[in-house]
């Protein structure tokens, strides 16, 4: 599955992009909680879930939503364009 | 009715004028241009980057712009956002609205204007002399998605 950061997440992350195997489908806050054990750069960067916005195939979508590896995953700080 | 992201600045008149060329039958033409500004409070801003996730942004404009046209009846729209480095007193978004009548067009062009800031995916960050910081969502915009959901 790609999964694409932007934004200041992009910068606590260190890079725009990456693809990760999930095998069979997650729900996105499982996905979170398998890249947080990764390393303290992924911990620091998802501590406040809650304040960051899930994208499913350019579709807004929440925590709970389900993924596979053929989606395209985007999370961010809320939007602020305009 | 065209959406485009553009890198550089643009000069909104020409745009609004073949707009307007464009719609003759169309007894109202808004346009509404939103601006970067000098200073944020005290701290005066050199530049801003604004990061866009293109495929997202367009998805969701279009979702918006079909939801307000089911509600207003209108003939053509324009929506122009800029990304990259932007100069205060450069434009960075540009809405025009084609419409018979002035009220669908204020109607259609403001609520389109309420949803982008919401929905459509732009991050803005403020460049100082001393630093930078990626500028927040302001709480009356969350406000009206909360209010409009």
């Amino acid at each position: 599955m790609k999964i694409l950061y932007f934004a200041k997440l992009k910068q606590l992350v260190g890079k725009s992009e990456e693809t990760i195997i999930i095998q069979k489908k997650k729900k996105i806050s499982q996905v979170i909680n398998e890249l947080k054990k990764r390393n303290e750069v992924y911990n620091f960067a998802f501590k406040e879930t809650n304040s960051l916005q899930y994208a499913v195939n350019c579709e807004y979508v929440d925590l709970d939503c389900f993924v596979t590896d053929n989606d395209e995953l985007a999370i961010f700080p809320p939007v602020s364009g305009g | 009715m065209q959406i485009l992201f553009l890198k550089k600045n643009f000069i909104e008149s020409n745009f609004i004028n073949k707009f307007s060329l464009n719609n003759k039958d169309s007894g109202a033409i808004f346009s509404f241009i939103g601006k970067a500004r000098p200073k944020n409070q005290s701290n005066t801003i050199l530049s801003i980057d604004i990061e866009l996730y293109e495929k997202m942004a367009l998805v969701q404009i279009k979702k918006i712009i079909n939801k307000l046209m089911k509600k207003y009846l209108i003939d053509d729209y324009l929506v122009i956002h800029r990304y990259g480095k932007v100069k205060p007193g450069e434009n960075i978004v540009l809405i025009v609205v084609a419409a018979k009548h002035r009220k669908e067009s204020f109607r259609f062009g403001e609520g389109l204007m309420d949803w982008l800031k919401v929905k459509a995916t732009f991050w803005k960050k403020e460049n100082f002399a001393d630093g930078s910081q990626w500028v927040n969502q302001k709480k009356t915009d969350k406000e009206f998605i909360d209010f409009n959901l």
